[in-house]
């Protein structure tokens, strides 16, 4: 076979282009950045930031990867080794992978951290209180109600003065008014520690003490999940699936089939969307018996690689999205989420509507509810007596002292 | 002459080798050339990942820890299979999803092997009209997207669905069955209405084999898992029908000609003819199906629910969770997992072959 001269003219001008660009290439730095899939509106929004950021630093390009299948993606990326500059990290994910050493220190790299929600960016350190990456944005817990099914039985509104005992009784009249359709319950609840730990928590009571024995089985706890359970048991509450089998609260909640429950702002674009003729507010999750209120969060971080070759830029990438003008943009693209930064709260309010201070509110003092690692026997333990309780199968004390069993024993086993 | 004679057969008698030394080793490259690029695929994503997956199911390795980092995992030998056996905190986890899905295969493999031959021979008689669309229609749902077909059962047999709407209005006093939620045990609802319940035997409800009591480990598959398995035998009957009647059309007229001359009736002739025949088929579709039930993944990634968590955990899932568990991954736990299915997989198929089998002694 004789290669033409033809052939071989190409080969060389490749190569030389090739040569030349690399010559170029060799002045820009380029990151990786992975992040997951969202809405579609949602993903050209980070686009957009990219690009913005791009423009700012033209000396820095970005390779971005917004990924469908996010999780298992980027797991994979970690055990080769070759895992990405920028990454998108959840708070579920963070203790095992700033275990295993895939996560740059924050240090003195994040630009200021005290306008940060003080909740978020403890969800993002270690048990030394040295971060590890950023929040860019947060959800919260709060008390959706249906005004219409309110003025119907005649019980007023939900007030910050609400406590425990309040939201009960206005689940039963509501339940047992006349003037309400049959089948419309007072308070849908989902059978998910993610909707019910904010009353644990709420209520004084945290999982484990101090000194790492468990705590989860203490009477605050017991009285906070029996009350979580009250509902369903006494009628006056419902699953969801037992809601015309709606998928989750936010379905029973539109469909108008319960006149309460637990959601976050996640729900809000959901429910002007698919339910826009529903009439409700919200309000923070009521007051419990101990005169406090507690709620959870649901965050995000970006975080920069531990083994990137470009830690300035990096950081600088992180700060651009999480700093006061990124959060910024958070607060005022029209999304669920809110921005991390305490000073970026009004104007996520302003676009969003003053009627959502109940979410922001709930960031002072908001706990993300993620077990350490290693804890993973309790969590599944935990979910699976949660949906026995929730059923009544088994009583709020029995589930709670098994699984305070199980947390001890991993404790004694690490220790 | 003589010598003439004496010359020519040597010359004929010597049989010329059919290819040269030379020809056959160019032969022998060309044939690895030609299958070369299927085996190392094959070896690649198939053999090594096995090896991979074995040895890693001898480590504690997270999943996530890179694994250029020198102190990512530690070898700790058979540690990860006594957790999930025999002795670990959650053995329940393994042993529950082996019940669920042997209840799977005991109630999909029989359930689509016999519609599947069912359908194979009535497609197969020839005073059907229109035999290409029965025999189309019959194969579509197995060429359907999985995931499509379990979202569109996720629709039908919600509780305000189709399927629950027709009950109710073919049978006024229908209490509706949450298909795709409800956890009671198919056999615990049948032994109910006779009023067998948990604790009439009571040696039923206090012996525990792996931490399940035996009246757990009889209870069936759940509600929720018997939609499943209604979604599974309805995408497989397409292809195990397609096999049987390539099989049924192999079989030559002239059998059923003698058997009628002999005076055999038309289900004499099925039983003593047809299915003997058939028997290596079923051996393959059995096979095939054992094989596919044990592993089964797709349909219950859509279909699962969190209430039914613990009822519709297959072996595969539970793989799955495992190693992509949100706040806990274990790929070494896992990996364990795996090659337990895959060794429980081997024996069913030995099992298998001994009883349905090609037995040559019979014929």
């Amino acid at each position: 076979m004789r290669i033409s001269r033809y052939v071989v003219m190409a080969l060389a001008w490749v190569l030389a282009l090739g040569i030349s660009g690399l010559a170029f290439a060799q002045e820009t730095v380029t990151l990786q950045v992975w992040t997951g899939s969202s809405s579609p509106a949602e993903n050209e929004a980070k686009e957009a930031q990219f690009a913005a950021f791009e423009e700012a630093n033209p000396n820095i390009d970005l390779e971005v990867l917004i990924s469908p299948d996010y999780g298992t993606q980027i797991q994979a990326a970690f055990a080769s080794g070759d895992y990405p500059d920028v990454f998108t990290v959840g708070q579920f994910d963070f203790p095992s992978l700033q275990d295993s050493g895939v996560l740059m220190p924050a240090g003195d790299n994040i630009e200021n951290p005290d306008d940060i929600y003080p909740g978020l960016l403890a969800a993002f350190s270690d048990a030394e209180g040295n971060a590890f990456c950023v929040p860019k944005d947060f959800s919260t817990l709060a008390l959706f109600y249906n005004t219409d099914l309110f003025d119907a039985a005649g019980v007023d509104y939900p007030t910050a003065d609400w406590t425990w005992e309040d939201m009960y009784a206005a689940a039963e009249a509501i339940t047992n008014s006349d003037a309400v359709p049959e089948g419309v319950v007072g308070f849908s609840a989902a059978a998910d520690r993610n909707r019910w730990l904010g009353f644990l928590y709420g209520n004084g009571a945290t999982i484990a003490g101090e000194d790492g024995m468990s705590t989860v089985n203490s009477p605050e706890a017991v009285a906070a999940l029996e009350f979580y359970a009250s509902f369903v048991a006494n009628g006056v509450g419902a699953l969801p699936s037992e809601l015309n089998g709606a998928g989750w609260n936010g379905q029973a909640f539109g469909e108008g089939s319960a006149a309460m429950t637990i959601e976050g702002n996640w729900a809000i674009g959901y429910l002007e969307n698919d339910f826009p003729e529903l009439n409700w507010g919200v309000a923070e999750i009521p007051l419990s018996p101990a005169g406090t209120r507690g709620t959870l969060t649901f965050t995000e971080c970006w975080a920069v690689g531990a083994n990137t070759e470009h830690p300035e830029e990096a950081w600088a990438l992180v700060n651009f999205l999480t700093g006061t003008e990124g959060a910024m943009t958070v607060a005022t693209s029209g999304f669920g989420v809110m921005p991390a930064r305490m000073s970026a709260a009004q104007a996520w309010l302003d676009t969003r509507g003053e009627e959502y201070a109940a979410f922001v509110a709930g960031g002072e003092y908001a706990v993300a509810p993620v077990f350490p690692l290693g804890y993973g026997d309790f969590t599944t333990a935990f979910d699976e007596g949660t949906t026995a309780v929730m059923a009544g199968e088994e009583s709020a004390q029995d589930f709670l002292d098994e699984v305070a069993e199980i947390w001890n024993e991993i404790t004694e086993e690490n220790m | 002459m003589a010598t003439n004679a004496a010359a020519a057969p040597k010359v004929q008698q010597l049989p010329k080798a059919p290819f040269s030394s030379n020809e056959k080793v160019q032969q022998a490259i060309s044939g690895i050339v030609f299958v070369a690029p299927a085996l190392v695929i094959l070896v690649v994503f198939l053999i090594v990942p096995l090896f991979v997956a074995g040895y890693f199911s001898l480590t504690d390795w997270n999943g996530r820890t890179p694994l250029t980092n020198p102190d990512a995992y530690e070898l700790v030998g058979l540690e990860n299979y006594e957790r999930l056996l025999v002795s670990g905190r959650r053995v329940d986890d393994f042993y529950n999803a082996f019940k669920n899905t042997l209840y799977y295969a005991i109630g999909v493999i029989p359930a689509q092997t016999v519609i599947a031959l069912v359908l194979a021979t009535i497609v197969n008689q020839k005073w059907l009209r229109g035999r290409g669309f029965f025999r189309t229609a019959f194969y579509f749902p197995s060429i359907t997207s999985s995931i499509v077909v379990s979202m569109i059962f996720l629709f039908l047999f919600s509780n305000t669905g189709p399927v629950n709407g027709a009950l109710r209005a073919l049978f006024p006093n229908y209490q509706q069955v949450s298909w795709l939620t409800d956890n009671n045990g198919v056999i615990h609802n049948i032994l109910g209405v006779v009023g067998i319940q948990e604790n009439t035997f009571t040696v039923l409800a206090e012996t525990e084999i792996a931490r399940i009591s035996l009246w757990d480990w009889l209870s069936g598959p759940s509600v929720a898992m018997f939609t499943i398995m209604l979604l599974a035998i309805w995408t497989t009957i397409g292809t195990m029908m397609v096999v049987y009647l390539a099989a049924l059309q192999n079989i030559p007229p002239q059998v059923y000609e003698a058997a009628a001359v002999d005076g055999a009736t038309q289900w004499q002739a099925f039983r003593r003819i047809t299915l003997p025949l058939l028997r290596p088929t079923t051996y393959f579709v059995v096979t095939l199906g054992l094989i596919g039930c044990f592993q089964v993944f797709d349909q219950i990634y859509i279909l699962r629910d969190e209430q039914t968590r613990q009822t519709t955990m297959s072996v595969a899932y539970l793989v799955y969770d495992t190693a992509f568990n949100l706040g806990d991954p274990q790929m070494g736990r896992a990996a364990a997992t795996a090659v337990t299915l895959f060794i429980i997989i081997f024996v069913a198929t030995i099992l298998q072959r001994r009883f349905i089998g090609d037995r040559p002694a019979d014929s």
